[in-house]
Formats: C-alpha cells, structure tokens, sequence
C-alpha cells in the first residue's frame, strides 16, 4: 500500500510564505493498493493536484469522504477525472438522517455555489453510504466507524494483507473520555484505529488553543499522542494542522511531540507531522520496531468513570505561545 | 472484560449525563445500565463506579422499581424498555428504592438513542417527585 499526502491542512486552505512546508492544501490522502487501485480519503483541496498527477483517468477512483466538512469535499469540483467523460468516481461517505449522500453532496455541486449541477458532471459517478460493516474495494479491506466530531462523520482502516492504514482526519475523542482510564469501549474510534500500522489523526490544536475550543470536534495534539499509543498504533501521522500554524510552529511542536511520544514509550521514529507531497509506503514494521511500539492495555476502574467535560488534565508540554 | 466497541451516539449521551446535574441513566441496547450519573446516586444511594453494569433483573432486584401501591412493576411495563423494544419515548411516574431502603417518588422519562443503525440504547431522566 502506498499513500501520498495532497492535503494536510484542516478548516481553510491556508497558502502562504508560512506554509510551503507542510502545504496550505486541505484534506487529501492517496492510497494506491498492491494491484493500483486508486482511492483517495477526502476531497479537500489537495485532491485538484492529485487529479492533475494521475496518468489513467479512466479506471475508477475511489473517494472516501469523511464527512462533508467545506475542508473535505472543496476539491471534487476541481478533481480532474470529474470533468472526464470516460473516468469513473465512486464516492463514499457517512450515512445521515436527513437526505442521501447524493443529495448532500449536491448541496455544494449546485447553484450557487457551483456552476455545475452533479448531473451534469461528464464523469460516471456514483454514491455510496458506507456500509456498517466491511467492504471490499479490489485486494483491499474497507471499514468505517463513527467517530466523535461535528455532524456525522467517519473514520477509515483500510487493510490490506497484513497492513492497515487508519484515517481519521477530524476527531476529539477526548470530548466525552478520559483518554488514559476509560475502558477502551467508551474512547470513540478505538477499535477503528487498535493497533493500526498507520495512523493519521486529526492534532490540530495546542493544548492552550484547545482550552479554548473543547467541543469543536478537533484534538489537541497531547490527546492525539494519547490515542495513538493508547491503540497501539505502529506509526502516527498527525494531521489537520490549523491554518494558522505556520511551517516553524509545526516544527517546533513536532520537536515537543516527539519528547512526549518518546516519554509515552513511542519511538520517536514513529511519529510524524503530515507534510503536503510527502509519500509513505505503509509497510509491516521491523520486529523489533514492532515490539517497541505494543501499549500495554490498562485497566479500566471498575465501571469506568465517565470523563467530566472534554478538557482534560494532561500536562501542556508543547509551546502555548500564539502561532 | 473487553467490551465491543460503543456507539458514538452512547459514548457522547454517556459524557452528557456524566455533566449533567440531572439524575439520569444509560441503558445499551440489550437493556444493560452502562452507566448514572452522580445525581441519580444520590437517589439511589450508590455510585455507578460501585455497581457497575447491570442487567434488569439485577436493577430490578437493587432498586425496585415499584408503583404507588408498592407493587414491583414489570420490566416490560418500564418506561426504559419501552424506549429500547417499541423506539419510542415514554414516561411513568415510579417508586425506587435506595440501597439504604429509602423510598424516592419519581417521575421517569425514557428517550431512546436512535442512530443510522437504529436504536442503539436509551436515556432515562429521574425527577424526584416532592410530596405535597
Ligand atoms: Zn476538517
Ligand atoms: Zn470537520
């Protein structure tokens, strides 16, 4: 499985001087399973250059849609193979009460908002609910869950043979758990995300930004490093960076997740910040890399107790200085 | 113990009870108590931390719950079960008994946890009923 990061930024796309780094490009991840198929997790932004770099139109694409956040569909209206009469796109997403996917969707693909209409794109394309339970789609293994954010949202693991990548781009599963002492069973996409070889979670917030937006459906990046060894995650990717963290204030919060990763008993080689363009080949770890990276489960009290409110106690480490 | 996975639906009713100051209840789809909150402990004299899940036959057993006459009230006649078997809300005025057998006069409301996937659990709110 190979993955290519086209977008990593959360909420807005934020171009600039300040963010040629770790780009200015909304949600996008490229996945090309073993046999070439293509998906793509969210159409924010970066999925216009993604469309731009594919050499065969016409075999389908695969879009997994999170949610329908601005951030994670901006970029259907400029993906290529939409405009392509003979491309095929299959797009996923979460269920929601109110009105198909489709129609959702056609929200943003109409007037005013857009010069198109959804039947008028040239492509085949269809819309798909994400299953309750696992799909294939080619040599691949396909689950979503639920997870904690704004509106209905979802979380991926794509496996396949015996590597599984984890998306889940927005997510606060501190909103409503104690992240260190609730039983696994109350901590929003655990299972999702247990044990995955990567994952890439949602860290957009400093833990002095997040004082300020508990219930905003984002994590903060000490929760992030939480989850991540909390499900024993071989690799974590931190993503969703705010708009207004510049390249040298992700650096230098990298430098302090690193330490506290490290002090959590990660690797330090396993964690990094999602960068714009950056291409990883999500591959089963070395033995020893493997071992290093376990978390022992701990044991829930009795019942488990109910986190109060989302704000948490853990130590704030990284700079809370203003980006 | 490792339970399955819970809905987020549940994992969020539970963080919302867990910070309400209204006594209430999480009950998962087959009927277990999941959790209270500390304000339904002061009725029923015990933490949830204490007891755990429990079943309805265990809740029954602990704490009642019975009519005005004294009479226990069957499980399918709860406002809870409704709630979870029929999905829908439903209401009843109770009597519960506190693990220190006090007797408390309620008012009870269940309102079931509907998700994409259906019902999934339901919320019971406890009010306690002043004598006049
Ligand atoms: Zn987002
Ligand atoms: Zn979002």
């Amino acid at each position: 499985m190979r993955v290519k990061i086209w977008g990593a930024r959360g909420s807005v796309p934020s171009p600039g001087p300040e963010t040629v780094r770790y780009g200015g490009n909304t949600s996008c991840v490229q996945v090309t399973l073993s046999d070439g198929t293509l998906l793509a997790l969210d159409a924010g932004t970066g999925i216009r250059s993604m469309g731009l770099g594919l050499a065969e139109p016409a075999r389908p694409v695969h879009i997994l849609l999170t949610h329908l956040h601005m951030d994670h569909i901006q970029g259907l209206m400029f993906f290529g193979p939409a405009f392509d009469p003979t491309s095929e796109i299959v797009i996923w997403g979460p269920e929601a009460p109110d009105a198909s996917l489709r129609d959702r969707i056609a929200r943003y693909i109409s007037a005013p908002l857009s010069p198109v209409e959804v039947r008028e794109l040239p492509c085949h394309v269809s819309f798909n609910e994400a299953p309750h339970s696992e799909w294939k789609i080619g040599p691949a293994t396909i689950r979503a869950a639920s997870v904690t954010h704004r509106g209905p949202t979802l979380g991926y693991r794509i496996t396949e043979g015996d590597v599984s990548l984890c998306y889940i781009p927005d997510h606060e599963p501190a909103l409503g758990a104690d992240l260190r002492d609730d039983g696994p069973e109350w901590i929003s996409g655990f299972e999702l995300a247990r044990g995955a070889t990567v994952l890439m979670h949602d860290g957009q917030y400093t833990s002095d930004e997040y004082s300020r937006r508990v219930g905003w459906g984002h994590s903060r990046l000490a929760d992030a490093l939480a989850f991540g060894r909390r499900v024993g995650a071989k690799r974590l990717v931190v993503f969703h960076h705010d708009p207004l963290h510049s390249d040298d204030f992700l650096d230098a919060l990298q430098g302090d997740a690193v330490e506290r990763w490290a002090d959590l008993g990660g690797e330090p080689t396993s964690l990094e910040f999602a960068v714009e363009r950056r291409e990883l080949s999500v591959d089963r770890l070395p033995r020893s890399a493997a071992s290093a990276s376990a978390t022992p489960e701990p044991r829930p009290a009795r019942g488990g107790g109910a986190a109060r409110g989302g704000g948490g106690s853990a130590p704030s480490r990284e700079s809370s200085r203003s980006p | 113990m490792s339970a399955r996975q819970r809905p987020v639906e549940l994992i969020l009713a539970r963080s919302l009870l867990a910070t309400l100051s209204t006594p209430g209840f999480l009950v998962d789809e087959d009927g277990i108590v999941v959790f209270f909150n500390d304000a339904a402990s002061v009725l029923l004299g015990v933490r949830y931390e204490e007891v755990g899940r429990m079943g309805p036959e265990e809740w029954g057993t602990a704490f009642g719950p019975l009519d005005e006459s004294g009479r226990e009230i069957p499980l399918e006649e709860l406002p809870l079960t409704i709630a979870l078997r029929h999905g829908r809300p439903s209401h009843a005025r109770l009597r519960i008994r506190s693990t220190q057998g006090v007797h408390n006069d309620i008012e009870a409301a269940a309102v079931p946890i509907l998700t994409v996937q259906g019902t999934r659990g339901a919320m019971v709110f406890f009010w306690k009923v002043d004598e006049a």
